[in-house]
């Protein structure tokens, strides 16, 4: 297995295995450090958007508390895959019910995406946490504390990891470039910066599917993008224009059914296609759009069911394009 | 084989029950729920008393109750529609169970089925002594209900954790019947198995009844036998009327009594309009204003769900109902044949199809530490955009994701078909700047940079 590790997706090849290698978030950084050094740790909330090294401070903490075979004391979960709150339970009654053998008394269990729990699988985890304190800790992580009940943020030590500055991406996007030999143009990393919005999982992501072309240029890493967003998302908002709504309707089923895609990640790409230039539109247009795309994510997210939303952008877009064409 | 002996007849349905909750299959959210309402119990009386557990015929909700009470040894004093329905009866039968600790000291649970068929003369005042016993019980009280949604069980719904539970898949009802096949050692076919379940759509105790039926006359059961001997029950689930009295109407009322008097719960009606609409209406604006009407029904829908707060639903109905007869401004009104919701066509075509691309994004969300939604937007499309400038590096990369041959296929699905793969790759040594390309990048600039 080892002999295939070369080539590994970068965004984990080159994830910081240890607290020491993470370049910023310090004051986390040192806080966690401090909870190593005294073998002491409490139950612990990370905050921030996504790809600003979340779970990666986890593993490197879990890596650091327990050493190079840290994986057996520690239970990773997403809680946005479990089934239930019941699922989480057996898994970490299961883990938690052996004593640890070793120099820490307890073992970990990182919970991403905590977030995506109903208040109520809160209570309940707040309650394995007061149940299993003798044994394990938990991380968990979260887009945003605000969506986390009172509760546990009052019983966890939270940590807010901010997005990372452009220097610092930069800087460890041309460490990895450098280290796998990849030639680049400055500016295709700035680039590669604005594109990701300061989400290293993003623009390493970029970086190495760019980098498959050959040499990295500001112009393939647009080509790559375009490559790697659905072709879909675009003759959807075409079709819609020119006023086929069933046949923008197909596209849209395409994209949840087919390509698994939620509701939230299509409209954000149409956002983000609004303002390229496969699209045919004049400024005020794209604007337009732009504004209408913001309320429909408002609206999903108020909402039950995205394709009802995304229907109703549809039918917005049809009115429009009917607009356009008869002014 | 063998037509079977007499023997004392027991139903399946009753034989087949599941004892435990570990027996119960499928409707997860359900149980999980209904789980953790019964043991907030353990810890004193929480604040609501009752759950109303809601849905279609067969679907297990009443099983369910019954497993967890053989799970925790709970006693069940169960009534029915048959059994009780007026005020007396309540106050007489039932009130005495509910406040009344039992002798061994165990918790209770009282089980009152279908309160949605307790409405009407005959059973006067049988709701609100229902409410008033809610108010006072020290034990669980757990109600079923087809429509849980008529306006008469408000105040029940107001007091009530509310519980849906779904139709059940043809994989679970499958599942179930194999099982009982096997303990019964019937032959069967699960192609058989397929048309039980898709006829009974997806009622479990119908289908296994059906199944009892055809085993025991045939001892086997087959695709011929099941063709010939299950017959699609009279289900009134046709929503062409109602979508035709929505899509017609002058007045408020006229929809949302429609509404009210159909036995389509306003979920599947959303569903339906958000079929039909672009059929049924031909002007895009009135398109517009019905998809409108449909998209704040949704978040009233939405909102009903995360807050639990059941008075959201009157919003749903007004805007399902005036909301979308009121958008037929221009559109003349013409006798059409309304569609079955294709989305749920597409969600059983394509099943397979999906199992695979989650299965491969549950490899990579385990390999890369995240969710598989993350995997599925953006390790995919990554991957995908890399097999399309390089193939042997992203298939080399797909390898040591530990990904099968036809989970590639589904990664890579569409985007490398017919139309896609003709000239848009591009070449690796071929980099000519295009101009379109740098236009666009200056177009990007300007635009971050505002």
């Amino acid at each position: 297995m080892l002999r295939t590790d070369e080539y590994l997706l970068w965004a984990e090849k080159y994830r910081p295995k240890s607290l020491k290698e993470i370049v910023n978030q310090e004051d986390i950084v040192v806080r966690l450090k401090k909870f190593i050094q005294e073998k002491n740790v409490p139950h612990m909330l990370f905050t921030g958007p996504p790809g600003t090294g979340k779970t990666t401070a986890a593993l490197a903490f879990a890596h650091d508390l327990y050493g190079d075979n840290y994986q057996q004391y520690v239970l990773e979960m997403n809680a946005s895959d479990e089934r239930g709150i019941d699922d989480i339970r057996t898994k970490v009654k299961e883990f938690a019910r052996a004593r640890v053998v070793g120099t820490v008394p307890f073992k970990l269990i990182i919970l991403d995406e905590a977030d995506n729990m109903t208040a109520d699988a809160q209570q309940a985890l707040r309650r394995m946490m007061e149940n299993f304190t003798a044994t394990s800790r938990f991380i968990l992580i979260a887009n945003y504390a605000s969506k986390i009940i009172e509760p546990i943020q009052s019983r966890t030590a939270l940590f807010r990891f901010t997005p990372l500055s452009k220097n610092d991406v930069i800087e460890r996007l041309k460490l990895i470039a450098n280290k796998e030999g990849v030639k680049f143009e400055e500016e295709a990393l700035e680039t590669i910066y604005e594109i990701s919005e300061g989400d290293m999982r993003k623009a390493i992501n970029l970086l190495q599917s760019s980098s498959a072309v050959g040499k990295v240029t500001a112009d393939v890493v647009y080509k790559v993008i375009g490559l790697a967003q659905p072709k879909e998302i675009r003759d959807m908002v075409s079709l819609a224009l020119e006023g086929k709504f069933n046949a923008a309707r197909e596209k849209l089923r395409k994209l949840m059914i087919e390509y698994g895609l939620s509701g939230v990640d299509i409209i954000k790409q149409i956002h983000k296609e609004i303002f390229g230039n496969n699209l045919q539109l004049s400024e005020e247009t794209r604007l337009l759009i732009a504004d209408y795309t913001g309320e429909v994510l408002f609206r999903m997210v108020e909402g039950a069911d995205d394709e009802i939303q995304l229907n109703s952008f549809l039918a917005w877009l049809v009115l429009l394009g009917r607009r356009i064409t008869q002014e | 084989m063998m037509v079977m002996e007499a023997k004392s007849y027991t139903p399946w349905i009753i034989k087949y029950r599941p004892k435990k909750i570990s027996d119960y299959i499928d409707q997860d959210e359900a149980k999980t729920i209904l789980l953790t309402w019964i043991k907030s119990w353990e810890r004193g009386t929480p604040t609501k008393k009752s759950a109303l557990m809601y849905g279609p015929p067969g679907v297990g909700k009443t099983s369910l109750v019954e497993a967890i009470a053989g799970e925790f040894g709970y006693e069940i004093v169960e009534t029915n529609a048959s059994d009780f329905r007026r005020k007396d009866d309540i106050e007489r039968r039932i009130k005495p169970a509910a406040t009344k600790t039992t002798l061994s000291g165990k918790r209770r649970i009282i089980l009152i089925d279908e309160v949605d068929g307790l409405s009407g003369t005959a059973d006067k005042g049988g709701i609100e002594s229902l409410f008033e016993l809610v108010s006072i019980t020290r034990h669980p009280i757990i109600m079923t209900a087809n429509n849980p949604f008529h306006p008469d069980l408000r105040i029940l719904r107001d007091v009530s954790v509310m519980i849906e539970l779904k139709k059940m898949h043809q994989r679970d009802v499958v599942k179930v019947l194999k099982g009982i096949c096997e303990k019964e050692k019937v032959l069967c076919e699960d192609e058989a198995l397929k048309i039980i379940h898709s006829k009974n759509e997806g009622d479990l105790r119908s289908s296994i009844n059906d199944l009892q039926s055809i085993a025991e006359s045939f001892g086997r059961v087959t695709v011929d036998l099941a063709n010939q001997l299950v017959y699609y029950r009279d289900r009134e689930i046709n929503p062409f009327d109602t979508l035709r009295t929505i899509f017609t109407s002058k007045y408020s009322w006229q929809s949302k009594q429609a509404i009210s008097h159909s036995q389509v719960d306003p979920d599947t009606l959303i569903e339906w309009l958000s079929e039909n609409i672009p059929l049924q209406l031909s002007e895009p604006e009135d398109v517009y204003l019905a998809f409108q009407a449909l998209s704040r029904a949704d978040i009233y829908k939405g909102m009903m769900k995360k807050t639990q707060n059941y008075d959201f639903l009157a919003y749903v109905i007004d805007m399902i109902g005036p909301g979308i007869s009121l958008s037929r401004k221009k559109t003349k009104f013409k006798w059409i044949k309304y569609e079955y919701p294709k989305r749920i066509k597409l969600m059983g075509e394509t099943k397979k199809a999906r199992e695979l691309l989650n299965s491969a994004s549950q490899k990579i969300a385990k390999k890369m530490h995240c969710s598989s939604s993350t995997a599925k937007s953006e390790f995919i499309p990554a991957l995908r955009a890399m097999y399309r400038t390089n193939k042997s590096e992203a298939e080399k990369i797909m390898r040591s994701l530990m990904l099968e041959d036809n989970e590639i296929k589904i990664i890579l699905g569409s985007s490398t078909g017919e139309k896609e793969s003709s000239g848009e790759a591009m070449d690796p040594k071929q980099q000519k700047e295009s101009q379109k390309g740098s236009e666009e990048v200056q177009r990007k600039r300007k635009t971050s940079k505002k």
